[in-house]
């Protein structure tokens, strides 16, 4: 998130799409709750009408895979209707900046798209520059070459009319949220964008992000209280994990992760550290370097120094993508040969768990550490398997709940949250800290007794969590991550302090100043609200970075230092002596001496987004297995994303599956159901796996709601009760009406409620930019079940 | 203390369930065995309230002028100002407890003799017999969370404040904001539990709709007159002796004489 979860009270406006907040994140209902107490509006974009739809002042049904078509035409009422916030347009974004002339958009493709390699060459994507390398503009936004321009032009293709016959909404209610939604884009008037896994889960999901992102600058809302763009994330420290950079293509702190084509430090630092020659852009990322080597500093401490880059050859160089539907794909070729799952249960949620389950089948051995043993763990005794052919040796290792250890989160908001160990964990478990530092421990051991092909890297790891203790010192990890001024063996105060000379070592940049010589900042908890409250609770645990609750809030003023909505202001300039009141200003620079966006390196969000894989402008294009096709060019699919033609990875198409499927999750269950789906009053409130569906697909399948149905993909079939309901409805689209049906994922075949999994169901594709798949649009068949 | 009461303003609720769960967590219930959902129209579990069920989400879904409604009931004792259920248990001391300061109505399970006088009194039928145990159940209004100065589970557990507690007087004060607020939204609310049964109830519905949106919601709550000749019944039986199986014959007794009347009535009319 850019703001955090009680800034939503502070929205006129709030637009929950692919999202299902009121379901997944019941808690931040309590804050949607008070905005509409404050007279604020809450519209739910949705396939399904669902808790959250019950709530909102406007339900839009919206096909799923239609988003962008759907958001695009939003953004065109909001160009059309001046509904935009021209004075935050130019002063804080790209929108004046001109484009390369070779730049152009046609039939779905941008300049530069090689077919047979599946991507873009980027030379045309990109600012034309003046003598000093500076990006040209044209503040009155009437130069044809200029970004607004161009995206005006772009998006006037998704006229509602267009909109509504790509995603089934009728005109009239996309008007309606237009209208409502592009209200906020006045001065004092704000409006907040929650989303999830609906609006991510598409082989075109960070353009689906992209399309958010865009709207919000188009109507000012970034930066302010009560606006930003919000992704609700799916787990309580999914946010932890990827700040950590558990993903494969980035290092703490969302550093990337070295490609092949870094040989050097050097040349990696050179590749990856952004240049400005503008000296009004403060270009946050040319700090790379000293964020780098402190984090080379923090693995391999005494061993890294400037004569050996720092032990930089000591990380793995990427040549390929390694995410998840990689991952898999390698197990079942047997390239991969072992597995460590650590609270996790691929073989419910997949996707495509058929294959997945496989998969795990060609694995040597497979460790799996989880609080139950799961589908995963217990893979090879499912109802049907032949374990005597199953050749994998399994490790279940019995791990600790998080109230059972202690430790921080991070929540979506960026708030580092310490937890202390409320109950000892039972039996042998163990906490996941024990279990990894047990395993480093042992690791290094054998490298260092028996060799190996390259045991550098393991043998020199600076590994101290406590010496002579059992358990390790989570209070010394978060310290590491923190960083220490090696000079002195102080904890640095913040990022500030970080050096590219090896004096000093940081785990994370971004969590610096979290565990200081002043002490945990993660365990406070002060109830005191900040001066403008707006219910920032700076003294509430810690947020990410340095504590700024709402980031970029130097948006939220003019260039003079004033708020442009004075009744909930965030950041405010008081004079040379006093500088900046309230949140912690993002660059405490006086107004007008630095850009507001301060991560980029022309110091300006942008519309034109040429740091993505897939184009500039978000394109609407259909999912891998879509009902109608492409309305709006001839390119069916994201013209970039990775199509997997191995066995068990079949694609269905619309004569055979004529039938729009989607996943998701219920309150009642937590996602691969280990902990629900054993819960019995859990259990009591949802026992049986279940798939929703229209009253009028309902009687053309001969169904009554509760009779068991057959719905089947390409990939596979399951079983499951029928929802027969009218939350569901048949999309008009381009004139043919389409079904589509809804199912929860957290079912498996083990536990207290055991049900068919979803995932059964679900393909192997991915996003372009994240690799994320495509669990949220698919086609399937369904029939009653017979016997 | 004053007498409390819990508003229950349902646009605000999501239907979550965190009341139900609360509910079951503090008074130590177990999960009941379901199967799929107990009715249609949403995911209500489980079929009504029990021993194990003391508080029931129930879902109403529909359609006017081509919009969908979803509508959310939560239901459980009413907890009235003047509880038939008291007056209605026959034991001495009265296992059915009132309690003075808060009002919490409660069963005293140890006097309890699962007659069902409560049930068959109650203008809500709420309280369900456990014919295994031989007591009656039904929300407690958390009385002992209220003595040690705690909300009940189910308004602590409440992420949107569809649940408040608080002092009666105060409560109805917030449902009739509550009914400005929906009425500007163009909602057409109703208060249920303000002035049924006269004295009113403390727990206070505010229903989005009118009632007619609630099939299952007792419109005019009545307490039956045979109260009265129910106790004539038993007066003979010493109050010691008293077993839920003589109860039940004097409740059968008090059936047929109501019946008889009926009969006649109709005959009158007839005639």
């Amino acid at each position: 998130m850019t703001n955090h979860w009680i800034d939503i009270k502070n929205a006129d406006c709030i637009m929950i799409i692919g999202s299902n907040a009121a379901e997944n994140h019941p808690i931040s209902f309590r804050w949607v709750t008070k905005a509409m107490d404050n007279g604020a509006k809450l519209i739910s974009v949705d396939p399904r009408f669902t808790r959250t739809s019950a709530r909102a002042d406007i339900y839009a049904p919206m096909r799923s895979g239609a988003d962008i078509a759907f958001i695009d035409g939003i953004m065109n009422y909001v160009i059309e209707n001046n509904l935009y916030n021209k004075d935050y347009l130019v002063d804080h974004t790209n929108a004046s900046f001109l484009v390369d002339e070779g730049f152009a958009f046609d039939d779905g493709l941008f300049t530069g798209y090689d077919k047979a390699k599946r991507m873009y060459a980027k030379d045309t994507w990109r600012y034309q520059l003046d003598a000093d390398g500076n990006p040209k503009k044209d503040p009155t936004l009437q130069d044809p070459r200029c970004v607004f321009q161009l995206l005006k032009n772009h998006l006037s293709r998704y006229t509602p009319e267009k909109v509504s016959s790509i995603t089934g909404c009728p005109s009239e209610l996309i008007v309606e949220v237009a209208k409502t939604y592009g209200a906020t884009g006045a001065k004092d008037k704000s409006g907040t964008i929650m989303y999830a896994m609906g609006t991510t889960q598409h082989t075109v999901g960070t353009q689906n992000v992209r399309t958010y992102a865009m709207l919000q600058l188009l109507l000012g809302n970034v930066g302010v209280a009560g606006g930003g763009i919000n992704a609700l994330r799916g787990e309580s420290n999914v946010q932890g994990s990827t700040d950590h950079a558990i993903l494969f293509h980035i290092l703490s702190g969302y550093l990337k992760t070295p490609r092949v084509e870094d040989q050097t430090l050097a040349q990696y630092l050179e590749h990856w550290t952004p240049k400005s020659n503008d000296p009004k852009s403060a270009n946050w990322w040319q700090h790379t370097p000293k964020y780098m080597v402190s984090l080379l500093k923090a693995y391999w401490r005494d061993k890294a120094q400037k004569d050996n880059e720092f032990c930089y050859q000591y990380l793995p160089k990427l040549s390929a993508n390694c995410d998840h539907i990689a991952m898999f794909e390698a197990m079942y070729d047997g390239v991969i040969k072992g597995l460590i799952c650590m609270g996790q249960n691929p073989a419910v949620g997949g996707p495509n768990v058929l294959k997945e389950k496989k998969a795990l089948e060609s694995l040597d051995w497979l460790v799996a550490a989880d609080l139950w043993e799961t589908e995963t763990a217990g893979f090879w005794a499912e109802p049907g398997a032949d374990s005597n052919e199953i050749k994998t040796e399994v490790f279940m290792l019995p791990a600790a709940a998080s109230m059972e250890k202690e430790g921080s989160i991070t929540n979506s908001g960026r708030w580092m949250q310490w937890r202390y160990m409320a109950v000892h964990p039972p039996g042998d478990a163990k906490t996941d800290l024990w279990i990894l530092d047990q395993i480093c421990k042992e690791l290094k051991k054998l490298y260092q007794s028996e060799g190996g092909a390259f045991p550098d890297p393991i043998v020199h790891l600076h590994w101290n969590y406590g010496e002579g203790r059992e358990e390790p010192d989570v209070h010394l990890v978060a310290k590491e991550i923190n960083g220490y001024d090696l000079t002195t063996g102080q904890l640095v105060p913040s990022f500030a302090g970080l050096k590219d000379d090896g004096t000093t070592s940081s785990g994370n940049w971004l969590y610096c100043a979290s565990y200081t010589e002043k002490g945990n900042m993660a365990a406070r908890r002060g109830l005191e609200d900040a001066p403008n409250k707006i219910g920032l609770y700076p003294g509430w645990a810690w947020c990410w970075p340095v504590n700024r609750r709402i980031i970029y809030n130097r948006a939220s003023c003019d260039l003079q230092g004033n708020p442009y909505a004075p009744h909930k202001w965030v950041v405010k300039w008081t004079g040379p002596e006093t500088k900046w009141a309230g949140d912690v200003p993002d660059g405490g620079w006086p107004p007008g001496d630095k850009y507001s966006f301060i991560m980029k390196p022309e110091g300006h969000a942008r519309l034109f987004g040429f740091g993505l894989a897939d184009g500039p402008f978000p394109e609407h294009y259909e999912p891998l297995e879509a009902p109608v096709k492409n309305a709006m060019s001839s390119q069916q699919l994201n013209p970039v994303i990775k199509i997997w033609t191995g066995e068990m990875d079949d694609v269905g198409t619309v004569d055979k599956f004529p039938i729009i499927a989607t996943t998701y999750r219920v309150t009642e269950h937590w996602q691969a159901g280990q902990m629900t789906r054993n819960n019995p009053w859990l259990v009591e409130l949802m026992p049986d796996m279940f798939v929703e569906m229209s009253k009028s697909l309902a009687q053309a399948k001969g169904v009554k709601n509760g009779d068991r149905v057959r719905v089947s993909t390409a990939r596979g079939h399951i079983v499951a009760y029928a929802v027969v309901t009218n939350r569901f409805k048949p999309f008009r689209l381009n004139g043919r009406a389409y079904e589509q049906i809804g199912l929860p994922w957290h079912f498996g075949f083990k536990g207290l409620a055991k049900g068919d999994s979803a995932n059964s169901l679900t393909p192997h594709v991915g996003d372009a930019n994240t690799n994320i798949p495509e669990y949220k649009a698919f086609l399937c068949d369904v029939v009653k079940e017979v016997g | 203390m004053a007498e409390k009461a819990i508003l229950l303003d349902m646009e605000k609720c999501i239907a979550c369930r965190a009341c139900q769960v609360a509910c079951k967590q503090w008074n130590e219930l177990p999960g009941e065995k379901t199967t799929f959902f107990a009715a249609a129209g949403g995911y209500q579990n489980p079929i009504g309230l029990s021993p194990s069920t003391f508080t029931l989400v129930k879902f109403y879904e529909m359609e006017e002028q081509e919009r969908i409604k979803w509508l959310f009931r939560v239901h459980r004792c009413m907890q009235c100002v003047d509880p038939a259920c008291v007056k209605a248990c026959p034991v001495t001391p009265k296992a059915m407890t009132h309690v003075k300061e808060t009002g919490a109505i409660y069963v005293n399970r140890e006097l309890c003799i699962g007659c069902g006088a409560c049930r068959e009194y109650c203008p809500f039928t709420i309280p369900v017999i456990d014919t295994e145990a031989g007591k009656s159940t039904k929300c407690t209004f958390c009385f002992d969370r209220m003595a040690n100065g705690l909300e009940p589970a189910c308004a602590k557990a409440c992420p949107t404040d569809c649940l408040v507690f608080g002092d009666r007087d105060k409560i109805l004060a917030m449902a009739h904001k509550a009914v400005d607020r929906l009425r500007k939204k163009g909602r057409r609310p109703a208060i249920y539990g303000e002035k049924e049964l006269g004295t009113g109830t403390k727990k206070v519905l505010v229903l989005p709709e009118p009632l007619d949106y609630y099939p299952d919601v007792i419109k005019n709550p009545k307490v039956s007159e045979d109260l009265g000749l129910f106790h004539e019944l038993l007066k003979p039986f010493g109050a010691l002796t008293l077993t839920a199986a003589l109860v039940g014959m004097v409740l059968g007794k008090v059936k047929e004489v109501k019946e008889r009347k009926e009969s006649l009535v109709s005959k009158t009319e007839e005639g």
